[in-house]
């Protein structure tokens, strides 16, 4: 039979749900609650005002060029070369993401659950899945994630509903923690936690039609920052400001606290399982979105075998960072700051390029 | 790669066997003496042939067959006792069978002989006549044994093709049913048989199939077991891609879906094409039974698949790992049972397993008589004696108990094999590194089976991708309001239902 496209709303739903909702789960909390203490739940909210206009807006443009993807959308607005440099740059940013937060989950994996085996040996292991996954095409992620999902926000909403008891609310007080500033700053800053949503538009034409990637999109960014709201808050409400910097790793801590009846105590390698299939899947999307971007800059159609020596590059940068704090609260922290003006500007820079050159008067 | 390839075909060429396409000739005797050789008369002792001058138009005449495989008695009856009495003005009036072919060659000749049908010649005509009077032995009609059901037909296929198309017809009563044959093999040839409703089948579907059946460069396919090693896609790979049954009615079913049957003669059983792995998951009887009945059938069915690829290697990634996850007194119970047992927990899960599976595969191969025997041997050595030695500790005996139990949930003797396998590899994976381990071999091994395809339609569809079905995946709906056909075979017509309100 001839190939046909497949994907749909439910599946990038799930690829959008899945790629940036895993954020509560891992160490952002703990790195935002650096700062914003007992109010850095709100730090998401001021980062995905900022972020989402521009995801908007790039989504506008690549609405109004009609089935071309982030790279071509570059290319065909600002040039061919300044085109290829920025989607570059991007890719640059995205793989540094990328190597960064593996090596940050292969450092909780270690750490909570590992303590015993090298880091080395956990990120083979952790790369190896992965490429093999993301080896199978990104319609296989994508019914993956799908397949995937209702199991893994059971889990988590399993945990949400698990660990309510335990809430004190009025921890929240100070409603804006060490201030209005702090938090606005933090968020403006950090903006780039959601640049994920920005690397998913390489795939903008690999669904069966465009407008599946838009309310999927709109969907699932919506729901992400429901999810990661919410998780924030009952990190602030559990822990309070006095602790909850000092935690590095709010999710696994309040699987801890929880148990599910009288008998079963200890429940957090159940969770821990789900928090794994989500931490690949990941991974999985992440590996194959910036090869993809990678492949559109070098006009390689195809990059699928580029999977491997990014996975084994991004394998052996990860384990240069001496310990998980330096990886963790130096080099994230910083890549952080330096990914978010950019990708909450070009969209604009793109918009009004395109605007200067009059190819937005069309219709 | 391109140079293994170019050899086989050369060495192709040079074995393929010899053509004999002469001509049948009008003098009889060349015939007979060309055709005796042909057969090796004499040394092969059923090749049968009789002479006799035939009353109707007074010429000599000559009948082959193989005597093993024509009735005989429909021989004399339809043949020679009216060639021998009867009068009329040509052949065709005299003998009284059904079917009378005429035959130009000889290599039709050897072929028609092969296939059960009497040759008759006559001095002075440059044709033969070729007599269907086949009768093949096979077993009767059985029950199916290998996918029995307590509610439903229980009819199974047996090894003789044209009682097949009959147990097929017999429940697909629709003038678009077509059964289309092929021959394969190149010395012995044999008939494939492929069944379809022609205005639902997907004609890609249909012509991949034909193209692959063209494709088949072999000596011989006796039948559908080895036809299917020909014609799947991925050879080595665990899962199966072509759907293999014993029951008429599930292959109707499949039909009346849009999907393509396959037959042959000397199997009872048929294939289906192409598959998902909704097909192997599901078995005929769930839509027998009421719609809770049998999805809750589906739910142990579930259940069974869940914990027969999973529950060795989660019982050793936990315990090895993650003993801080077992409540205390569960945790006490297991160091306790494994307090005198030398061996690690891994090994000795192996062991166990590696057991269950030699029960298995000596009870299918070992003769009835000795049967009880192994039931003697493997829950007295294995199971008592073996806990009693301190070799393995008690729980063990229950976790691969429990593994093995379950993997007869799962009838399909295709994908029956996989769960083993795949119960192995996890075993490996959570011994290696415990949930971490299992959780990434498991996403690898999902991720694969997502990626397959059987002649283009891929494994989890129409779940995953979504397309219009019968929503009769996991669970099924009720039988009233399934609407569409699966959607994922791109049918000729979707709608199964037609509604009521459009006309």
């Amino acid at each position: 039979m001839k190939d046909y496209k497949t994907l749909t709303t439910r599946e990038m739903f799930a690829l959008v749900t899945l790629l940036v909702g895993i954020k509560f789960a891992d160490t952002t909390p703990a790195l935002l609650a650096q700062k914003g203490q007992n109010a850095f739940w709100m730090i998401p909210i001021i980062s995905f005002l900022i972020i989402f206009p521009s995801f908007l807006l790039l989504i506008y443009l690549l609405k109004r060029y009609k089935d071309k993807n982030l790279v071509e959308l570059l290319e065909k607005v600002l040039g061919r070369f300044f085109g290829k440099s920025l989607g570059f740059l991007l890719f640059i940013l995205a793989y540094a993401t990328l190597i960064f937060d593996s090596r940050n989950y292969v450092e909780q994996i270690k750490l909570l659950y590992y303590p015993q085996s090298p880091t080395l040996i956990i990120s083979i292991v952790f790369m190896a899945v992965i490429f093999f996954c993301a080896k199978r095409g990104f319609e296989v992620i994508g019914f993956t994630s799908w397949i995937g999902l209702p199991l893994i926000k059971f889990a988590v909403f399993l945990l949400a509903a698990l660990i309510f008891k335990e809430a004190v609310w009025n921890r929240i007080f100070p409603i804006f923690g060490s201030g209005v500033q702090v938090i606005v700053m933090e968020g403006v800053k950090n903006s780039s936690i959601f640049l994920e949503f920005f690397l998913l538009t390489i795939a903008y034409t690999a669904f069966k039609d465009t407008k599946f990637f838009r309310r999927g999109s709109y969907f699932g960014g919506l729901f992400v920052i429901f999810e990661i709201i919410l998780f924030f808050l009952l990190y602030t409400v559990i822990f309070d400001y006095n602790s909850i910097d000092k935690i590095a790793f709010p999710f696994h801590e309040i699987t801890q606290y929880i148990n599910f009846g009288d008998y079963f105590t200890n429940i957090e390698t159940f969770f821990m399982v789900f928090w794994l299939f989500a931490g690949f899947m990941r991974f999985i999307i992440l590996l194959y979105l910036i090869t993809w971007i990678f492949g559109a800059v070098f006009n390689i159609n195809e990059f699928e075998p580029l999977l491997f020596p990014f996975a084994f590059l991004a394998l052996m940068i990860g384990v240069i960072p001496e310990n998980a704090i330096v990886n963790e609260l130096i080099i994230r922290d910083l890549l952080l700051d330096i990914s978010t003006p950019l990708f909450v500007l070009f969209p604009f820079i793109l918009w009004i390029v395109a605007l200067c050159k009059g190819e937005l008067k069309k219709t | 790669m391109f140079h293994f390839f170019k050899k086989a075909k050369k060495a192709n060429t040079q074995s393929k066997p010899q053509k004999n396409n002469d001509p049948i000739r009008s003098s009889l005797k060349h015939n007979t003496e060309h055709i005796k050789q042909l057969f090796s008369y004499g040394t092969n002792k059923d090749f049968s042939y009789r002479d006799l001058i035939a009353k109707y138009n007074q010429k000599e005449m000559s009948l082959f067959y193989y005597s093993s495989i024509v009735n005989g008695d429909k021989i004399y009856e339809a043949i020679i006792r009216p060639l021998l009495e009867a009068e009329g003005n040509e052949l065709k009036n005299v003998v009284t069978v059904e079917s009378l072919t005429e035959i130009k060659d000889f290599d039709e000749v050897i072929e028609h002989i092969n296939s059960g049908k009497a040759i008759l010649f006559q001095e002075g005509t440059a044709i033969a006549f070729s007599i269907d009077v086949a009768q093949f032995q096979f077993r009767s009609i059985g029950k199916a044994e290998n996918e029995s059901a307590i509610k439903g037909p229980q009819e199974a296929f047996t090894e003789s093709l044209n009682v097949n198309i009959s147990l097929v017809r017999k429940r697909v009563h629709d003038k678009q049913l077509i059964t289309e044959s092929k021959q394969v093999g190149k010395r012995s040839k044999s008939e494939v048989n492929f069944l379809y409703v022609s205005d639902l089948v997907n004609d890609d579907i249909l012509n991949n199939l034909k193209k692959r059946l063209d494709e088949i460069n072999t000596d011989s396919v006796r039948n559908v077991e080895l036809l299917e090693q020909y014609i799947e896609e991925r050879p080595y790979s665990i899962f199966p891609s072509i759907h293999y049954t014993e029951r008429p009615d599930k292959a109707a079913s499949y039909l009346e879906d849009g999907y393509i049957i396959i037959l042959m003669d000397n199997s009872a059983a048929c294939l289906v094409v192409p598959v998902t792995f909704w097909s192997f998951f599901h078995a005929q009887e769930d839509r027998y039974l009421r719609f809770l009945y049998g999805n809750f059938t589906r739910a142990i069915r579930l259940f069974a698949f869940y914990l027969t690829t999973m529950i060795s290697a989660t019982y050793v990634g936990i315990t090895n790992f993650h003993s801080e996850m077992l409540p205390p007194d569960l945790l006490l119970a297991i160091t306790a049972s494994r307090e005198r047992v030398p061996f690690p927990l891994i090994f000795e899960v192996l062991i166990m397993e590696v057991a269950f599976e030699l029960i298995r595969e000596a009870g299918i191969r070992i003769p009835n008589p000795l049967g009880p025997t192994i039931g003697i041997v493997g829950a007295l050595i294995l199971g008592q004696a073996a806990v009693e030695a301190n070799i393995i500790s008690p729980i063990i005996v229950i976790v691969a108990a429990v593994s093995g139990l379950t993997s007869f949930a799962i009838a399909d003797v295709s994908i029956n094999f996989t769960v083993r396998i795949t119960r192995f590899i996890f075993i490996a994976a959570a011994g290696t590194y415990g949930m971490f381990g299992l959780a990434g071999a498991f996403l690898v091994w999902f991720m694969y089976a997502a990626s397959l395809k059987s002649f283009g339609v891929p494994f989890f569809s129409p779940l995953a991708p979504y397309f219009k079905s019968p929503g009769d995946t996991v669970f099924r709906k009720a039988i009233k309001n399934e609407i569409w056909r699966p959607g994922n075979l791109l049918p000729k017509d979707l709608r199964k239902k037609r509604d009521s309100t459009s006309k």
